[in-house]
């Protein structure tokens, strides 16, 4: 995309998002919607994923037990610091070699592989980063209040359950939203194993109509809206979920 | 029998350092004991070995007939039975005071939500509360918090009470209406073990008063020999430090 040469006699045409776009499934702006929708349900499974391995790493990381901790920092360590491209690869045309040849052969057939690849590849890169907000979360609360629950008879789990996860999750919710935020940017790599998310579907009607700066107009537009939607609801929960009187930098 | 019995406990952290050396206290059913020594000579410790949030290497605890460092001892089951008070209150502060008093009674009693009500509004009302039900801990004051706290411990109808100094976390004027709330208590003839520097209260209610220093039980004396004849030096250096504020 050489703007400054091009950019001069670029033929500007907004109308192209109504126009019937080849795949046959109706317009431009349609197939942008789209992604958006892949970008949305993939987005928001990773995140489910993230959140469940995240939320259990996280607590693994707190425990008494050496085995316990040693095993978690290992999973941060691992799942953080393999570049997710990486790490979509190896799930993607990797581990099906890996595994006994039927079981490889139905994974690749699977209607939705890509897409199913990219949740587990997206979600598990974001666990890592969710679990490290979760024992942060944790380990701020005073040692006190995991002392008051066991004394009144919880077991560790219901201590964790009922007085240490919820305490934690109030404290690292923001930093929490910001990593949602990051799920969602993150699908944009799944393009590279054929999903057709928004990015994907930017760069196809870039492909057939040659106006790759609308294209990609729309797609950030896009994207802006739906991180501002998602800003905006956490904000809303954030305010939901404040408890009175607390003072979150006490 | 004693309502808590240590016999012989000792305990390690580490290798290097015994932070409890030895420790024996007989506390019968009923009777108010008032643990105190210097900072740092394992009070803390010893009254936390009493429910196992601390564990011990050596020796024997038995509350209530239960040993408590069995290995087959259900520790949950005996800690709902022994109430702890701490120094920093530590009520949950996402729930209202009304759900702080219920936890432990609908998830480790088992009891129904409506019993559980009622019970917590009771000891409200008792500790002088109820018109704050629906508050949260951060929307109350430090000596109104404890008297929650205390409340908290009371709901789930424990044989024995622990307390870790539960007023030198209040402003002077809160330490009253903390320290009324457990004179009260001791006069019901609840059994209690008390770390506190606060000597009035050991000579109003106290029956035994139990000296520490470096993890060692120095005294363990009736209330009146303590504070009239200190045996020990070291109880007497402490007790003029003390009394002299
Ligand atoms: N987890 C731990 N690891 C190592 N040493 C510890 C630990 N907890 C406490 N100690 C040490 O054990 C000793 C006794 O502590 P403890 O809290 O029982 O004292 P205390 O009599 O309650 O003092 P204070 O009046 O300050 O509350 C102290 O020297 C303390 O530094
Ligand atoms: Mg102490």
């Amino acid at each position: 995309m050489a703007a400054g040469s091009r950019g001069v006699n670029y033929h500007w045409n907004w109308g192209i998002l109504l126009e019937p776009s080849p795949d046959g499934q109706g317009t431009y702006l349609d197939m942008l919607l789209g992604g958006l929708r892949w970008t949305i349900v993939t987005a928001l499974c990773a995140w489910v994923v993230a959140l469940v391995f995240g939320s259990a790493i996280g607590v693994l990381r707190t425990l008494q037990s050496r085995t316990a901790q040693w095993v978690a920092g290992a999973y941060v360590e691992l799942f953080r610091n393999i570049p997710l491209l990486v790490q979509l690869f190896l799930w993607f045309f990797v581990v099906p070699e890996l595994l006994p040849r039927e079981w490889g052969i139905w994974i690749k057939q699977l209607r939705y592989g890509a897409f199913y690849t990219a949740v587990v590849a997206i979600g598990l890169y974001m666990s890592s980063r969710v679990a490290t907000q979760v024992s942060a979360g944790i380990s701020a609360l005073p040692k006190g209040q995991r002392m008051a629950g066991t004394a009144i008879g919880l077991t560790p789990a219901q201590t964790y359950r009922y007085i240490l996860l919820p305490m934690a999750y109030r404290i690292v919710l923001p930093p929490l939203t910001s990593e949602f935020l990051n799920t969602i940017k993150n699908t944009s790599v799944a393009l590279t194993i054929g999903l057709m998310e928004l990015t994907g579907a930017a760069r196809s009607m870039q492909e057939f109509s040659f106006q790759v700066f609308e294209a990609f107009t729309a797609a950030t537009v896009i994207y802006l809206l739906l991180n501002a939607i998602v800003t905006f609801g956490m904000r809303a929960l954030e305010r939901r979920l404040a408890v009175p009187g607390f003072n979150a930098a006490r | 029998m004693s309502m808590i019995s240590m016999r012989n406990v000792s305990k390690w952290y580490g290798p290097q350092f015994q932070v409890l050396k030895d420790c024996s206290v007989e506390v019968e059913k009923g009777e108010v004991i008032v643990v105190c020594g210097p900072s740092g000579s394992g009070k803390s410790t010893l009254i936390k070995t009493v429910n196992a949030l601390e564990t011990i290497q050596n020796g024997e605890i038995v509350v209530d007939g239960v040993t408590v460092n069995a290995s087959k001892t259900n520790l949950p089951k005996l800690r709902a039975r022994v109430g702890m008070v701490f120094q920093h209150f530590e009520l949950f502060p996402h729930l209202s005071i009304i759900q702080n008093l219920c936890l432990g009674q609908e998830k480790v009693l088992g009891r129904g939500h409506d019993e559980a009500v009622a019970k917590a509004e009771a000891l409200l009302k008792r500790v002088g509360l109820s018109a704050h039900a629906q508050k949260f801990p951060g929307q109350l004051s430090g000596g109104q918090q404890q008297r929650v706290a205390i409340a908290r411990a009371l709901v789930m109808d424990p044989v024995c009470m622990l307390f870790d100094e539960p007023t030198s976390a209040l402003d002077p004027e809160m330490i009253t209406e903390v320290l009324d709330v457990m004179v009260e208590l001791a006069r019901e003839g609840m059994t209690m073990m008390v770390v506190t520097h606060e000597m009035g209260f050991a000579r109003k209610v106290a029956h035994r008063v139990v000296f520490m220093d470096q993890g060692e039980i120095v005294e363990d004396a009736l209330k009146e020999d303590f504070f009239g004849t200190p045996r020990s030096e070291r109880a007497r250096n402490f007790l003029s430090k003390i009394l002299s504020h």
